[in-house]
């Protein structure tokens, strides 16, 4: 997808330009976090400890004062077979940090070892290649991209260095040191630079427009930093917790782990938790009560609702929500009733749990104290 | 003082005239140890405590049965600890998941007690599975798993192997022998999950295995170099040369040098024929894997570059991919999984590409897009048998669709299920192959499991 706006290169920190395009220069791009339009463009001269060292990091914002990109003016040599060439290229990053595309300057064009032109295949496959966060290039070594050691064609490697077998699937072919180089600026010092800038100015109602991404890493990124801004926004509490279902475990998973200790004292919050609680599969049901044990006090209707669903839970999720009610000294009757009814639970494992709960607790309840005297007795006869 | 002494010395020596110890401050004279014989009844017993014993055992336990769990070595967790593979997958497939219950419960426990991050299960993983691997800690790992199972109730028993498996009636009666004891263990429902299909042969059912297995490895960590820094070329010349020599055995480390250096070790080794059924046997694996690499380091450090490599970790044992089958009621095919087979007795999924190991490495096959296979509950039965189950690698299957079914999530899954029906069978004494499959994932699902629909 071709971004509609060109930025342009400058010394003063805050500069403003108008959109346009420029159809002759090479551009490949991907889906932006957030789409709206660019307004101003900010320059921050940042060391950022790479090849090129000192540099500058441009923010590109929208007229709303969102970050919406950062890009950097790549210009390093691409060295291989004693042999060195300047790359000169823009990349381009997301406000998450994610690679966003990648753009050449007007007559400039990649090529491949033997000078000859990427095609628009190429491009196409180099944009995938540096949109993967989880290549296998993290790890290969600049060194590995020859390949391996074969006695027979080792004085050829010298000559062409093909690339080696294995990490064919990860570059463009004849390009693997270019793809390498790049892979690396994207996911370089550059990338943390960017989360960095970005956090500085998260406020509740980017984190909203960030959730609004279609993109599933853009999500993950928001939720990852939402932590101390829900209770400042009802509408950010009520769009994190709308992923909070059966349908994608990692959203759910860190939207539970995105509500912070102070935050988890919230009545609205435990009300929250508690319904999805209701409707969720057991891997959510174990991370919602988990982060309800964290609690710092546990909200009556809260300790309600959770005491309303003993009866259907599992013996090891009983054991978690036994566990909470513990931890907040829940001992009133009607609890403890409906705890004393586990007693009876056909299910050894289930009564067990429910008489370590009561066993503890000093309540002079009639009803309760019949059934921990019937339940020891059939445990004692049992035993016998 | 001194003649205090001189009559002290006097009596040790006349104490020792006689043949008597002369006993110091405290010490006592022990009669010698007789090996202690005991009955033990129970519901389910679970001989196995790996990957997928553990998880049959907790669900036993927690659907109430008297559970007993058999562990011939120190530790609970088998390969994911043990063995130092403590990377479980796949649970996720095709952005859902597929395997959940007791294994991920155990999962999720590890990682948050470990601030580990999740992989993001809804990016695919392309060719590259790994990245869908949950990397977890293995040691803190065996510690949940043996807290959730004494939580459970189930009675943990290390250091015993069977040595003898019968059927009277309606029971099995498994003699173990263990350090110092001898324990005879009457149970109504049997799970096998040594992995090698032991307790199955002992009980005098079938099994089948392979001419040729998949190697073992031996998991570890080197350090003390800077991997950007190598002449990865010369290592390379060099490595082949002393292959040549004999000196070191290409085999061992997939002929990649290199893969050895960049891994770090982790996955990397191959201990051609490990077989962890016997004592004998897993000891071979053992020192095999050991001795190459020792050699291997030997080696490492006479090269530029690598003169201080160092030994950061190894695992205390060989872990081993592929032993024996069970001769099972269903043996699941290398085309059933690669279409995903929906079978109508299903009761768990299993997601992995077609992964054999072999000299060479190892190329998975992956799955088509949308294919997720299932297992059968006859798969986990062998033939001729009753009040018997299996679960985890040795599940009856063709050699191809084992390399897939063998991995961690899959055997939780298998674990689950197999733990699931052995409670129905004693429920309401029958064999497992006629209790209801209605029945079966209805438990499954009560206790968080996955079932396929």
């Amino acid at each position: 997808m071709n971004m509609l706006y060109r930025p342009i290169f400058g010394i003063v920190v805050v500069l403003v330009f108008s959109a346009y395009f420029i159809p002759q220069k090479i551009r490949y791009f991907n889906s932006q976090t957030i789409s709206l339009p660019p307004d101003k463009t900010q320059a921050y001269i940042v060391d950022f400890k790479d090849s090129i060292g000192i540099d500058t990091l441009f923010q590109v914002k929208s007229k709303e004062g969102y970050p919406i990109s950062y890009y950097r003016n790549i210009k390093t040599s691409v060295c291989f077979d004693n042999k060195c060439r300047l790359l000169d290229i823009v990349l381009y990053w997301n406000i998450t940090g994610r690679y966003l595309g990648f753009e050449l300057p007007e007559k400039e064009f990649l090529s491949k070892t033997e000078h000859e032109p990427f095609v628009p295949d190429e491009y196409k496959r180099l944009n995938e290649i540096l949109a993967d966060s989880m290549s296998a290039l993290r790890t290969l070594s600049y060194n590995a991209l020859v390949p391996r050691y074969n006695a027979k064609t080792a004085h050829a490697d010298g000559i062409t260095s093909p690339s080696a077998p294995d990490v064919l699937e990860y570059i463009v072919k004849g390009a693997a040191y270019t793809t390498y180089i790049m892979w690396h600026f994207v996911y370089g010092t550059t990338q943390n630079e960017v989360e960095n800038r970005t956090g500085k100015e998260l406020s509740a109602p980017l984190l909203l427009k960030i959730l609004e991404s279609p993109n599933l890493t853009d999500k993950i990124w928001a939720l990852n930093h939402s932590r101390n801004y829900l209770n400042q926004s009802p509408e950010l509490q009520i769009k994190l917790f709308e992923v909070v279902d059966n349908k994608d475990y990692n959203l759910a998973e860190r939207a539970i782990n995105s509500v912070n200790l102070k935050e988890t004292a919230s009545d609205n919050l435990q009300i929250l938790l508690v319904g999805k609680f209701a409707k969720g599969n057991y891997a959510l049901k174990k991370l919602i009560l988990s982060k309800l044990k964290e609690a710092p006090q546990l909200h009556n209707q809260t300790k309600e609702d959770l005491a309303h669903q003993l009866k259907s839970l599992n013996g090891e999720l009983l054991g978690n929500v036994l566990d909470i009610f513990k931890k907040h000294d829940v001992n009133d009757a009607e609890t403890c009733r409906m705890v004393a009814e586990l007693l009876e639970n056909d299910n050894s494992f289930i009564s067990q749990k429910a008489y370590a709960f009561l066993k503890n607790i000093k309540i002079q309840d009639e009803v309760i104290e019949n059934k921990l005297v019937k339940y020891k007795s059939g445990r004692d006869l049992n035993r016998n | 003082m001194k003649k205090i002494q001189r009559r002290a010395a006097l009596s040790s020596i006349g104490a020792m005239s006689l043949g008597i110890t002369a006993l110091a401050k405290g010490e006592i004279v022990s009669e010698p140890y007789k090996i202690k014989k005991q009955t033990l009844k129970t519901d389910i017993l679970v001989i196995g405590g790996g990957t997928a014993g553990v998880i049959a055992a907790i669900q036993a336990g927690r659907a109430g049965r008297k559970t007993i769990l058999v562990e011939n070595g120190s530790q609970l967790g088998g390969t994911t600890t043990t063995g130092g593979v403590a990377f479980p997958g796949i649970f996720f497939a095709w952005g859902n998941q597929i395997i959940s219950g007791i294994g991920w419960e155990l999962v999720q426990a590890a990682v948050a007690l470990n601030d580990d991050t999740l992989p993001n299960f809804s990016i695919p993983h392309g060719k590259n599975h790994p990245r869908h691997q949950v990397r977890l800690n293995g040691q803190l790992y065996a510690m949940l798993i043996e807290e959730k199972c004494i939580e459970a109730g189930v009675q943990i028993r290390f250091y015993e192997t069977p040595t003898q498996i019968m059927f009277k009636k309606n029971n099995w009666i498994v003699q173990t022998m263990g350090k110092g004891m001898i324990t005879e263990i009457i149970c109504n429902q049997l799970i096998d999950c040594t992995g090698n299909a032991y307790a199955t042969s002992i009980a005098g059912f079938t099994v089948l295995r392979e001419a040729e297995t998949q190697p073992g490895s031996l998991m570890f960590e080197i350090g003390g170099y800077d991997f950007n820094s190598l002449d990865l070329k010369m290592i390379q010349a060099r490595y082949q040369e002393t292959i040549q020599k004999g000196e070191l055995v290409k085999t061992d480390f997939r002929n990649n040098i290199v893969g050895v250096l960049k891994s770090k070790g982790d996955n990397i080794s191959h201990v051609m024929g490990a077989d962890s059924t016997t004592s004998e046997s897993h000891t071979l694996a053992n020192i095999k894997g050991r001795t190459s690499l020792l050699q291997t380091l030997r080696f490492l450090r006479t090269l530029p570059g690598l003169e201080k490599t160092k030994l950061v970790d190894m695992q205390n044992e060989t872990a081993v991919r592929e032993t024996y089958r069970i001769d099972g009621h269903y043996k699941i095919t290398h085309a059933d999984y690669v279409t995903g087979k929906k079978f109508d007795d299903a009761v768990s999924y299993s997601y992995y590409p077609i992964d054999v190991h072999d000299e060479n490495g190892v190329v998975p096959d992956h799955l088509k897009e949308g294919i997720v296979p299932t297992v059968p509950l006859r798969a986990l039965i062998p033939k001729n048998s009753r009040n018997f189950l299996v679960a985890g690698r040795c599940i009856s299957s063709d050699r191809l669709a084992n390399s897939a079914l063998r991995v961690q999530a899959s055997c939780m899954g298998m674990g689950q299920a197999a733990g699931a029906t052995a409670v129905l069978a004693n429920l309401q004494n029958k064999t497992p192959l006629d209790v209801s499959i209605k029945d079966i994932k209805e438990m499954i699902e009560a206790h968080g499991g996955i079932v396929p629909v």
